[in-house]
């Protein structure tokens, strides 16, 4: 399954929340918070990220990995947080609201 | 959001540095994750630089570099497509220049949208309704008489209507007022405007104070508001104008302001040397005659504007107005006649003021805008087959581009950067030939007329034409080449440079399109060119039936200092003595208007006994009628009009002596006279002894055909006060013919009026061939700018015929030689090409003529002594264009036929 075009830049932020990733360990996270229901395509997911950084809801610094491996960190930014709180809510909204319309599965008649 | 960044990825470093961190950072992940863990990373990559940067601003500016680096490569092809388009945008731009000053642009008055000139509209003048010619004036148009003159009473309607007026307010012009201060006395433009004008018109003064509603009383106040430009040249500056005692017409007034220079009054095209209040015309005029004006409801003299109440829109006011000005006409009118053709006022929109210019200049504008458009059609047909000729020798280029994956809309994109980069060019070169131009345009249309200023300068409104036309015209000539370039099939043009020739002529055949098109385009404008040369040539050989040369002209007033009766024809008769004179002058007479006079009235006449011919009468049962002319002693002598019979007027043909008369020819063939000599003349219930007769001249105008005219003594009109119509001249012009040069005459004749009453201004001073020419400037210019243009268009259109039909036939060069080879003889191979060609231009000329047919109607208003539809001059338009279509074709065919056959094979 995959994401949405603005629900993947949601996904993006929420889990740059948790903590500061670099571009592949973001895919993954998403991959496992999602317990492998999404997966993202790589080629979509980075130039996501640098439009998230351009907005400036994102910034990036280059940092060494636990394994000692150089990599661009991502961490979100002030306005990023607000931004993410944001979406948040409308989400909840909007996910509660087509709840309601689909319902429980339609029996076959 | 965030456009600084953006801003600062336009920066090539900048760009430069983000790429290198973008790959830097992929490989690090491709490090982490694994071969193909991260799917296309080139991909990834691509579309992360898009990311944050205006692309297609970088692409422009790629574009443009290159689109700048082929037009340095090809000096030739560029200078040549820069200058075509600089020509026509250059004339489409100066005629729109005009069309703006003349047309469009508002008076530069608080809020001219709201501005309204009232009119009236009637089926035909009635006797007891006099109207004034001299002011806004009248015009007969297919439903009757349209006029914008009023009688003073009827501001009163418009006054009190403040539910849809917020003001209301009129004026009257008056072209020579005498002005003097400081001992010296010149001849000035004036309005007489109500007190309420500059109110209405909202504008506030340069210096000093306008007027006001209190100047304008019927007692006025003697006071005077001079415009900037006259106040600069006659005292210096506005400052120094202010508050300084002048004489108008001999009577004493202050300077108290004077208006801002911007400001014209309320005629585009004639700016007052000053404004008076209206009612000052009782101090300036005879008060016995002023009342009358003031007061009289049949006396059509003053012109209206008024200005709308917020929210209350031009015909709702109508409505009520119209309704309003009924009630006050229907009160006025006398006869049952008047009752059955009441004026009904109309409400036309004052943003551009008066449409006095508008209406001189509005069909020939309209007429040269068609011809500038043609034009630049021309030019547009001629660049687009130059760049198609172009795109057939870039075709490998373009097919090596397209071959190694260039998407076919960049290519268009950046084909059609090129032309708008060269219509560009053409633009702003075209935007200074603009400048240039309109700067002529208004010199000659302006050419020795003091109060005419065209005010044609450039301005945001014409920028933004002249870059408009450039873009279109880019679009328009670049679309279709750059749509036909990139249609390439690219292996066989790439394998054979011939291939993809071929595939471009096939495939939408647009030469021979384009070269029917350029010729039907260029049919009317060269049918144009020959009738606006022979309407030149006709202006040119305008017969006015006397010499004209050394003749000079020039006009007294002495009435506004107090002459009359008996002291005003001595006076006359005085400087005539004195002039006749003066060294190096033959013979002098005076005339109560120049000839050709521009204006004047005719009478109907009878001549006592019987006549040979029994002139038919009209419905009201008067006789044929003719134009009055009052002049002096010496007339034909002075003036050279040879004289067939009888005597010329003398100093003895006074009041005290028997009234006569000279006629002219036409008038005598009226009543079939060979010789009217010794008959008698009535009109106006007199009676007058023919004593000449004199061959037919000009009368009112130069473009007219003859009219009947009588010459009578002005003498034996002098004291017969206001009420006839031929009534004492208060003003003369004399005639002085000299034997050389008149104009050296005139520092003599200045001092020789100074001598004889310091007063007395000189107005008019001028030559009688200048004069002429003034009568005609407005035509001789226009002839000469449609001819000139229509020149330009012919030079246009026979290079880009030549151009278009021997690109087409050196394309075909190849069968050409295929054929030779094959054993064609040369001759039929030439016989064969031309016959194709010369198809394409039959069709083009077929199409031509009927396009000429309706384009040179509206050439109408600019034409003299010759018709739109002259069969000669179509004839020969024709001609000329088969006989360019016939040179362009054979000489590239010739070449083509006598070519080695080996060789035209061969190359590529």
């Amino acid at each position: 399954m995959q994401p949405l075009h603005g629900v993947l830049e949601m996904l993006v932020l929420r889990t740059l929340a948790r903590q500061p990733l670099h571009g592949y360990g973001i895919a993954k996270a998403i991959h496992l918070a999602s317990t492998e229901s999404i997966g993202i395509e790589f080629g979509s997911l980075y130039p996501a990220l640098k439009r998230l950084e351009l907005k400036g809801w994102v910034a990036s610094a280059w940092d060494t990995s636990d394994e000692g491996r150089r990599a661009k960190y991502y961490r979100l930014t002030a306005t990023g947080r607000k931004k993410l709180n944001q979406e948040h809510a409308e989400w909840q909204e909007f996910a509660s609201a087509v709840e309601r319309i689909m319902g429980p599965v339609p029996e076959e008649s | 959001m965030f456009w600084w960044r953006r801003l600062l990825h336009l920066l090539p470093w900048v760009r430069r540095a983000a790429d290198r961190d973008i790959d830097e950072e992929l490989a690090a992940l491709q490090d982490i994750a694994g071969k193909g863990a991260l799917g296309n990373v080139t991909l990834a990559a691509e579309d992360a630089r898009g990311v944050g940067r205006w692309l297609w601003l970088e692409r422009l500016g790629q574009d443009l570099r290159y689109a700048g680096r082929s037009a340095r490569h090809n000096k030739g092809f560029t200078a040549l497509v820069v200058l075509t388009m600089a020509l026509a945008i250059g004339a489409n731009t100066a005629i729109f220049t005009f069309t703006d000053s003349v047309l469009l642009r508002p008076l530069p008055v608080h809020d001219p949208a709201a501005l309204v000139v009232m009119k009236w509209q009637a089926k035909s003048y009635t006797l007891s309704r006099t109207i004034s010619w001299s002011t806004g004036g009248s015009s007969q148009n297919d439903a009757g008489v349209l006029s914008s003159s009023f009688p003073y009473p009827a501001m009163r309607v418009f006054r009190e209507s403040t539910d849809v007026l917020s003001a209301a307010f009129c004026y009257a012009t008056v072209e020579r007022l005498s002005f003097a201060s400081r001992n010296d006395t010149e001849s000035v433009k004036g309005h007489y405007v109500s007190g309420d004008y500059f109110a209405g018109m909202g504008i506030a003064p340069l210096e000093g104070r306008l007027l006001q509603p209190a100047d304008d009383d019927v007692a006025p106040a003697a006071v005077v508001v001079l415009s900037e430009p006259f106040s600069r040249r006659r005292f210096g500056s506005p400052e120094a104008a202010v508050g300084q005692s002048v004489r108008i017409d001999n009577k004493p007034f202050e300077v108290v302001g004077v208006t801002p220079p911007e400001f014209f009054g309320a005629e585009p095209g004639s700016v007052p040397d000053l404004y008076l209040p209206l009612q000052a015309r009782r101090i300036v005029e005879a008060p016995a005659r002023l009342d009358a004006m003031f007061e009289s409801d049949h006396y059509y003299w003053t012109d209206v504007m008024a200005r709308l109440q917020p929210g209350v829109d031009r015909a709702q006011a109508e409505r009520v107005l119209a309704e309003r000005f009924h009630a006050y006409v229907a009160g006025t009118a006398t006869t049952d006649a008047e009752r059955a053709d009441l004026p009904r006022l109309a409400l036309e929109s004052g943003r551009t003021g008066l449409d006095g210019l508008e209406r001189k200049y509005a069909q020939p504008i309209y007429a040269l805008t068609v011809m500038v458009g043609l034009i630049l059609l021309i030019a547009c047909a001629n660049v687009a087959n130059l760049l198609l000729a172009r795109a057939v020798s870039r075709r490998k280029e373009i097919a090596i581009r397209l071959g190694i994956g260039a998407g076919r809309s960049r290519l268009i994109r950046q084909l059609l950067t090129e032309s708008l980069l060269l219509s560009l060019a053409g633009g702003v070169l075209g935007l200074a030939i603009a400048w240039w131009g309109s700067h002529a345009l208004a010199d000659i249309l302006a050419s020795g007329r003091p109060h005419f200023t065209m005010h044609a300068e450039l301005n945001w409104t014409v920028l933004g034409v002249a870059a408009a036309l450039s873009m279109a015209t880019g679009l328009l000539f670049g679309l279709v080449p750059a749509l036909q370039a990139t249609r390439v099939d690219i292996v066989p043009a790439l394998k054979d440079a011939r291939g993809g020739d071929n595939v471009i002529g096939r495939r939408l055949r647009v030469g021979p399109v384009l070269i029917a098109l350029q010729v039907a385009l260029s049919v009317p404008l060269i049918v144009a060119a020959g009738l606006f040369g022979r309407t030149l040539s006709n202006l040119n050989a305008i017969d006015v039936g006397f010499n004209r040369d050394n003749v000079l002209l020039f006009s007294v007033r002495p009435s506004v200092l107090g002459y009359t009766g008996p002291a005003l024809g001595r006076l006359y008769e005085d400087l005539r003595e004195q002039l006749t004179s003066l060294p190096g002058v033959q013979a002098v007479s005076l005339s109560s208007r120049p000839f050709p006079m521009g204006g004047g009235s005719s009478v109907a006449v009878e001549i006592e006994g019987p006549t040979p011919v029994t002139p038919p009468k009209d419905a009201r049962g008067y006789g044929p009628s003719a134009v009055i002319a009052s002049v002096g002693p010496d007339f034909f002598k002075t003036m050279a009009m040879p004289m067939s019979a009888g005597r010329d007027l003398t100093p003895g043909d006074s009041t005290s002596a028997p009234r006569v008369v000279v006629v002219n020819r036409h008038l005598a063939g009226l009543f079939g006279l060979e010789n009217p000599v010794g008959r008698t003349l009535l009109f106006s219930n007199t009676r007058f002894e023919i004593v000449g007769l004199v061959d037919d001249a000009v009368a009112f105008s130069l473009t007219e055909n003859r009219f009947p005219v009588m010459y009578l003594s002005y003498l034996q009109t002098i004291d017969r006060g206001q009420a006839s119509a031929w009534s004492a001249p208060s003003r003369m012009t004399y005639e002085v013919r000299a034997s050389g040069n008149p104009m050296l005459l005139a520092p003599a004749v200045r001092d020789l009026i100074r001598r004889a009453d310091p007063n007395l201004a000189l107005h008019d001073l001028t030559s009688q061939a200048t004069h002429i020419d003034q009568a005609i400037t407005r035509e001789i210019a226009l002839a000469t700018l449609g001819t000139m243009l229509a020149l330009l268009a012919l030079v246009m259109s026979c290079i880009g015929l030549y151009g278009m039909v021997s690109f087409n036939v050196s394309r075909r060069r190849k069968d050409i030689g295929i054929r030779m080879a094959l054993g064609a003889p040369a001759g039929r191979i030439v016989r064969s090409t031309a016959r194709e060609v010369l198809a394409q231009v039959m069709v083009g000329l077929v199409a031509g003529l009927a396009i000429s047919v309706f384009a040179v109607r509206s050439l109408d208003s600019l034409l003299y002594g010759i018709e739109p539809h002259d069969p000669m001059t179509i004839a020969a338009a024709a001609a000329a264009l088969l006989t360019c279509g016939l040179v362009s074709t054979f000489i590239p065919a010739r070449r083509a036929a006598h070519v080695d056959p080996v060789r035209a094979v061969a190359q590529d």
